[in-house]
């Protein structure tokens, strides 16, 4: 029991500290990948350090809303990372049932992203929140459709169990898995509002959905928002990574192995993706989300029938 | 007369004479005065009320036991005090609200005392309903909670919407009576009986019982608002006074889950295709009564359909339960049943909220349009606290109530597919799936109206904001039961346990419902809270040392931003209003010209009830053509009815003779 919190608790401290990092890594690829030096690694810490100190402003019309809201992001966010098994470690927060605590916890943070947004008053915020609304509810039937099968066929409810139950025994759930983890990248994307969903470097307002929503935003809360997106990348991550748990064979050592050259060759891949592809225009993210919604449903028809 | 003197019988009787005593006070000339005293009056009788009940087996550690009181006519078991709680729980601040909402009526010279009557005889006539024992003592019952509700809906008489709103409300309930005749009647039949007590069929007996049980469906369900039936609900629900559509949706509705309930118990164990008529009827009512509640810009009529979709989820709870009871899983039963009891209490609460919220918002404005309000935070910030809390419990989010009652549906869902194996589970991942949806599009929903109504800037100028402490504490107690559910559930599931356990689960009844890890709840629900709260203090902390200012929006540059440049409802919705759009009945209309010198353009948006318009309406016109071709018939002479009626007679005469 003792040993176990004190994993979760490592785990947290992990994710706390190396999520910038990850996402300072996507960028460099992406950088090598189109012919740049690119900034190093570090460059989130240093913009988060710069963000820290600057003086916070506010929009004139803005209420609480938009003084809570950033700090809600940021916990809602580190607590559904407590649910995750990093490293294949058992988490602080694992029960049964926490699946649906899970998804309903990152719906907590993004109902006050989108209020907070709407707070401004302005309607580049509103665009943007209204676009976050459309596309999360695509969104949500990916996750159930993917880790909700898995969950369904192994009957257990909680995170930790779920990919503690996928073993390579057959081909038919090799397959199925391998199918599930793509759905579960394409979910990423869509929710690290990542390309092609949406592009994090573009400089027009009208074209952006997560970096139009936290325009008006400074300081600190800017600094809340920056490093919570940042969370939220590296829990996707964790997600996609936990994947490869059936090759660490129960050991802790090739599980941490595993767990840390699987999200350097995740930054590979988002990297590539980030590179050959452009971002979709609007009215096409639908189709994306329901194309990955497809595959789910699609991949568990399959694997029930040929079971 | 010996049960009567019971110490229990007698706080529970003076309960309701004291809230019938408050009619009394009606007698004062002064009508502010009248109005003050009678709810005092009728707020003790409730309080007084809600204590008995708290203080039944219930809700103490004792065993359950059903008492009966009055020669049988009133039973008093688990399912019945459950509903009497429910009613007076939610009541007592709905009735504070009444202090505050009446006030305007007065300025306006309205017969309220009228309204208190009537809304004073729905009260009671609404907590006899749930514990009535008798068939002919339940249909009274109802029907003086309908009739009374449609006398208190038409205090506005005069406007034309509450003409046509009420005549909907009024032509449903009558059908539903009818309905619930021939069910009463029916059952009767079969068990030679009128005491609910009595009635044990089981549904292998013969063809009536399926009947009784689709009976019961529709007319209950039309009552509750499932989806085929629920096209009154929007149309009655905005033209109520806010009062009353507060009493509608948290309470009224409800009735109608206790009568399929009832109809449950009756029949237990039910065949499992009722189990899926359950879940079908109710995971489209879901999914539909939030997306046409996303298209809404009447607040009023907005939170109606959010009704249908509430009764969506309590019903998709009961199906599961019905699965259960059809398989003989008392787990699956337990949290089946489980889930849609507490989120008909949960119900109850939060959409009580939203109504008194909104009707508190609606008056100061004087509109429903919600295109027209806008940062009223800045003008009654409680009240957006408040609706902020309910909003986010209806949309099924923690740390609030609703996701408490959602979590224990979802594990049902997960229950069943474990214990049923076979093709189980991927039917019910379709069915998590579109909960999930669901979820997704309250969301949508309710982040558009909190931050259309109480965000941004003023769309329309208010001039004089009025809130009351009536206003506040009204919404005070109804958001602190959400918090208090949500954050420390335990209390709430083990009542909800006991209802299920008592009468409901036949056989080896199961703790899944008391197993779920409640602590984990309340343990990470107030650690977020705690380290939100730490995380502000070091916010306001940096800030100080750091500065903080506020300056105007950014607007690409330009620079006279008005309040009409914010985002609108419609928009916000648009893209999510266009994908079912034949559903929704969603009309957009553009207007822009394109002359040199540009005229203003113009942009509108409409959404109709698919059912209302496109069943309800024609099959209606159609009957009016068709009573129109006999209109010949109706002469001003007596005569000729008298001959009709000899006509009329002779042919049943004949048919009687031929019969014979």
């Amino acid at each position: 029991m003792g040993i176990e919190i004190l994993q979760g608790i490592i785990s947290i401290i992990v994710i706390l500290g190396v999520a910038p990092m990850f996402a300072g890594m996507v960028n460099k690829q992406k950088a090598i990948l189109t012919g740049r030096i690119g900034a190093p690694i570090w460059q989130p810490y240093y913009d988060l350090r710069r963000l820290f100190k600057k003086e916070t402003i506010n929009a004139a019309s803005s209420s609480f809303i938009s003084r809570i809201s950033p700090i809600l992001n940021l916990v809602t966010l580190i607590t559904a990372a407590a649910m995750l098994p990093v490293g294949f470690w058992k988490p602080l927060i694992s029960f049964n049932g926490d699946i649906i605590l899970f998804a309903y916890i990152l719906g907590l943070a993004r109902f006050f992203q989108i209020l907070a947004a709407m707070d401004i008053g302005s309607s580049f915020e509103g665009m943007g929140a209204a676009r976050e609304a459309t596309f999360a509810l695509f969104a949500e039937p990916i996750f159930f459709f993917t880790i909700g099968s898995i969950s369904f066929i192994s009957g257990l409810t909680s995170l930790y169990d779920i990919y503690h139950s996928i073993q390579l025994t057959n081909i038919s759930y090799e397959v199925f898995i391998v199918i599930c983890s793509i759905s579960v990248f394409m979910l990423a994307v869509t929710e690290c509002s990542r390309m092609p969903v949406d592009d994090p470097n573009t400089h027009l307002e009208l074209t952006m959905i997560h970096e139009v929503m936290i325009l008006d935003n400074s300081g600190f809360d800017l600094f809340l928002y920056q490093y919570s997106s940042y969370i939220k990348l590296f829990i996707y991550a964790v997600l996609e990574i936990s994947f490869f748990y059936p090759f660490s064979k129960q050991s802790y050592l090739l599980g941490i192995i595993i767990f840390i050259s699987g999200s350097v060759g995740l930054t590979f891949v988002l990297g590539i993706v980030e590179t050959i592809t452009s971002r979709y225009r609007m009215k096409n993210i639908p189709q994306y989300l329901l194309f990955a919604t497809a595959i789910g449903i699609l991949n568990l028809l399959i694997y029930t029938f040929t079971k | 007369m010996n049960d009567l003197i019971d110490s229990h019988n007698v706080l529970f009787i003076a309960a309701f004479i004291i809230q019938l005593l408050s009619i009394v006070f009606l007698s004062i000339k002064n009508e502010r005065k009248a109005l003050f005293s009678t709810n005092i009056v009728l707020l003790i009788g409730l309080a007084f009320g809600l204590i008995s009940t708290l203080s039944s087996t219930l809700f103490t550690s004792a065993e359950i036991s059903s008492r009966n009181i009055f020669s049988n006519f009133i039973r008093l078991d688990g399912l019945s005090i459950y509903f009497l709680f429910i009613v007076q729980l939610v009541a007592i601040p709905i009735t504070i609200y009444n202090f505050s909402y009446l006030q305007h009526y007065i300025e306006q010279k309205r017969p309220i005392k009228n309204f208190i009557i009537f809304y004073l005889i729905l009260l009671i006539s609404t907590q006899f309903l749930v514990i009535a024992n008798q068939a002919i003592f339940f249909l009274i019952c109802w029907e003086a909670m309908t009739i009374s509700a449609y006398l208190a809906m038409v205090l506005e008489r005069e406007k034309e919407e509450v003409q046509r709103g009420s005549f909907y409300y009024f032509a449903t309930s009558h059908v539903i009576i009818f309905v619930l005749y021939i069910f009463f009647f029916l059952l009767h039949h079969l068990t030679g009986s009128w005491f609910f007590s009595d009635y044990h069929i089981l549904f292998s007996t013969g063809i009536v019982v399926p009947i009784i049980f689709i009976l019961s469906f529709i007319g209950f369900g039309i009552k509750a608002g499932f989806m085929p039936f629920h096209f009154w609900l929007p149309q009655a629900h905005p033209i109520a006074p806010s009062v009353l559509s507060a009493f509608f949706s948290g309470v009224m509705i409800k009735t109608g889950i206790y009568g399929i309930l009832r109809t449950f118990q009756f029949l237990n164990p039910v065949p499992e295709w009722c189990g899926w008529l359950m879940l079908c009827v109710s995971i489209i009512s879901a999914i539909f009564g939030v997306w046409y509640a996303l298209a809404q810009h009447d607040i009023k009529r907005l939170l109606a359909y959010h009704s249908v979709e509430n009764i969506g989820i309590i019903g998709i709870g009961i199906g599961i339960g019905f699965i259960g009871s059809a398989n003989n899983l008392p787990v699956v039963q337990v949290l089946g049943f489980g889930g849609a009891l507490l989120h008909t209490l949960n119900h109850a609460i939060f959409k009580s909220l939203l109504f008194i919220g909104s009707g508190v918002v609606c008056q100061n404005l004087e509109t429903r349009n919600i295109e027209l309000m806008g940062g009223l935070v800045h003008r009654a910030k409680y009240i957006a606290i408040f609706f902020l809390i309910g909003s986010v419990a209806i949309s099924g989010i923690p740390p609030f109530n609703g996701f408490i009652s959602e979590f224990i549906i979802y594990t049902g869902f997960f229950k069943t597919a474990n214990e049923l194996k076979n093709y189980y589970p991927i039917i019910m991942l379709m069915f998590v799936v579109g909960l999930a949806f669901v979820g997704g599009l309250a969301v949508a929903c309710f982040t558009k109206v909190n931050s259309i109504m109480f965000l941004g800037n003023e769309r329309k100028e208010v001039k004089h904001f009025h809130t009351s402490i009536y206003d506040n504490s009204s919404l005070g107690i109804l958001a602190l039961l959400c918090v208090v559910i949500g954050f420390y559930p335990q209390p709430f599931v083990g009542v909800v346990n006991k209802v299920i356990t008592n009468g409901f689960v036949k056989g080896n009844s199961s703790s899944a419902l008391i197993n779920i890890d409640w602590l984990y709840f309340t343990v990470i629900f107030s650690s977020i809270a705690l380290s939100v709260f730490v995380l502000y203090l070091i916010k306001i902390k940096l800030e100080k040392k750091y500065g903080r200012r506020t300056s105007p929006a950014w607007g690409c540059g330009y620079e006279n931003l008005n309040p009409r440049m914010q985002y609108t409802a419609s928009s916000f919705a648009d893209e999510l209003n266009t994908i079912p759009k034949s559903v929704l009945v969603y009309h957009k209309k553009v207007e822009i010209s394109e002359t040199a010198f540009p005229l203003p353009s113009k942009f509108e948006s409409h959404s109709k009830d698919f059912i209302d318009s496109k069943i309800i309406l024609p099959l209606f016109n159609f009957l009016k053509l068709l009573v129109g071709k006999i209109e010949f018939l109706s002469q001003t002479d007596v005569r000729y009815y008298i001959a009709f009626i000899l006509i009329i007679i002779t042919i049943y005469s004949l048919i009687a003779f031929l019969w014979v």
